[in-house]
């Protein structure tokens, strides 16, 4: 699903916050992206959202090098993947369910269906009942599920998470794992950067990790 | 999808303008200043213009006869007159006629003219001229012809005061454009200025709908609606301000000038001029938004 080959992210002439990382994520697996802050765990995620482009290296998604994408390949290609971010990135002014449904809004889905989904996928996450309510009604734990829901609502074949639980206590950190390992077991792809160990402890999923920007070793 | 995108974009916006109503506001009474001096200098014109048409279709040229002329060239004249274009009717007025128009218009000095076969009044043909006649040098070679005729003695006619007053109309035109046009850009700019605004305060929306691959017309779409949305009630504003402008003004001339100007003749813009002040309102919000909104994306 995902190639990376000696990918590089120099900032300014000589800070790299990747240098000649390498790492491939097979179809369907579950993997943790770990290390300390600072690792380029973060600008790893924003290169595969195309949120950044490396200065060298090649990234392959689904086949393809996202690396080359021109502005409306990068939008067709980010509606195939899901993101889940620490802080949530929920549109304040919109509720639960609007939140939710916007990701199938812009792919053109007829009203009937968007409402369909976005409901089947509330009610997965457990959220149906709130599903009126605002982003800053909700708690930490609720918001970061509505933040699933909405990754997911499109059936995205790859999900990136940076810092899923980081804002959240470690019973719910555990309960918004088990979504991610049940959205896994339905065939999509999932990567997740977290620094928290415990939880990749935890879970026990394949995980690499990053050290100063490069693999680390053992 | 495009009715369905039209009614997304309409609903963004409108939430954004009464999210971000006091700046709303503020464009908005800018943009509809902008259309209400271009407005103003428009109903100035048409009025000036109306008042010109009025004049010209009243503007009458004079033949005066020698008093020798025989029946033959006086018919000639006649008919040299009706087969031109520019006239639009002719009258003929005889000495003995031109002599009762004095009495009776200046009666005082009626007693002055004693010998009614004596009287220096010359036989004339009046001829009413259709509206566009002071227009072009067409007129001009007319009455140089008539001149030129027999038994004509003179030829008269007002034209220059005509030309004067369509050369006030339409500097007062050209003034209100390019003043209207000024007043539209800096509408523009603080259109511009608010969508800015607007683009600050969601700039965490607009990088949530791009990382879910939005395309840029969506993004786009809705702050160029409110562009337009700002335009259009400025533009509605205004026409109603204009409105307004001229029943006062009605009022005001019919109190301070009665009996010397016809206050009901003053008239409003005509129905198309409304539709393309809002339209113009239109196309200025969304010019300021799209720039705003250039570099997104």
């Amino acid at each position: 699903m995902i190639e990376i080959e000696g990918l590089s992210k120099l900032y300014g002439r000589d800070v790299f916050a990747l240098e000649d990382f390498s790492m491939h994520v097979g179809k369907g697996e579950f993997v943790f992206l770990t290390g300390p802050s600072g690792a380029g765990k973060s600008t790893l995620l924003r290169i595969l959202l195309c949120q950044e482009a490396p200065t060298t290296g090649r990234v392959i998604v689904g086949g393809r090098d996202i690396t080359r994408l021109k502005p409306r390949e990068v939008q067709t290609y980010r509606r195939t993947v899901g993101f889940v971010f620490q802080d949530f990135k929920l549109i304040p002014g919109k509720t639960v369910f609007e939140n939710v449904m916007f990701a199938l809004r812009i792919l053109g889905v007829p009203d009937v269906q968007q409402r369909r989904r976005t409901f089947q996928v509330l009610k997965w996450v457990g959220l149906q009942h709130r599903a009126n309510a605002y982003p800053l009604e909700l708690s930490g734990g609720e918001q970061q599920r509505v933040a699933i829901a909405r990754a997911l609502v499109n059936e995205p074949a790859l999900v990136l998470a940076d810092e899923p639980t980081g804002n959240l206590d470690p019973d719910l950190a555990l309960e918004i794992m088990n979504l991610f390992r049940e959205i896994n077991s339905t065939g999509t792809t999932v990567l997740v950067a977290t620094h928290d160990r415990e939880l990749i402890r935890h879970v026990g999923h394949r995980a690499v990790t990053l050290d100063h920007g490069r693999l680390a070793i053992g | 999808m495009l009715f369905a995108g039209l009614r997304y974009f309409v609903g963004e916006a409108v939430t954004g303008l009464w999210r971000g109503r006091r700046s709303t506001v503020l464009s908005v009474v800018t943009i509809a200043a902008a259309l209400f001096v271009l407005g103003i200098f428009l109903t100035v014109t048409a009025n000036l213009d109306a008042l010109v048409a009025r004049w010209s279709e009243a503007a009458e040229l004079s033949v005066y006869l020698r008093d020798d002329v025989s029946l033959a060239e006086r018919a000639e004249v006649q008919r040299a007159l009706r087969g031109d274009p520019l006239v639009r009717e002719v009258q003929l007025v005889t000495r003995d006629e031109a002599l009762a128009r004095f009495r009776r218009d200046f009666p005082d000095l009626a007693p002055a003219v004693s010998n009614p076969q004596a009287h220096p009044f010359p036989a004339s043909f009046e001829a009413r001229l259709v509206s566009q006649a002071s227009e072009g040098d067409a007129l001009e070679s007319l009455a140089a012809r008539l001149r030129g005729m027999r038994g004509v003695s003179d030829v008269r006619y007002d034209r220059l005061w005509l030309q004067r007053l369509q050369s006030i109309a339409a500097l007062v035109g050209w003034g209100g454009a390019v003043v209207g046009a000024v007043l539209a850009l800096a509408a523009a700019l603080t259109v511009t200025n608010v969508v800015r605004l607007a683009l600050f305060s969601r700039r965490d929306e607009i990088q949530i709908m791009e990382l879910v691959g939005a395309p840029l017309s969506f993004i786009k779409g809705p702050f160029v609606m409110e562009g337009i949305l700002q335009g259009a009630l400025g533009a509605t504003l205004a026409l109603g301000a204009l409105a307004l402008a001229i029943s006062l003004a009605r009022g005001r001339l019919a109190a301070a000038a009665a009996g010397l100007i016809d206050a009901s003749s003053i008239v409003g813009l005509p129905a198309a001029t409304h539709v393309l002040v809002v339209v113009g309102g239109m196309a200025v919000g969304c010019l300021g938004a799209l720039l705003a909104a250039r570099r997104l994306g």
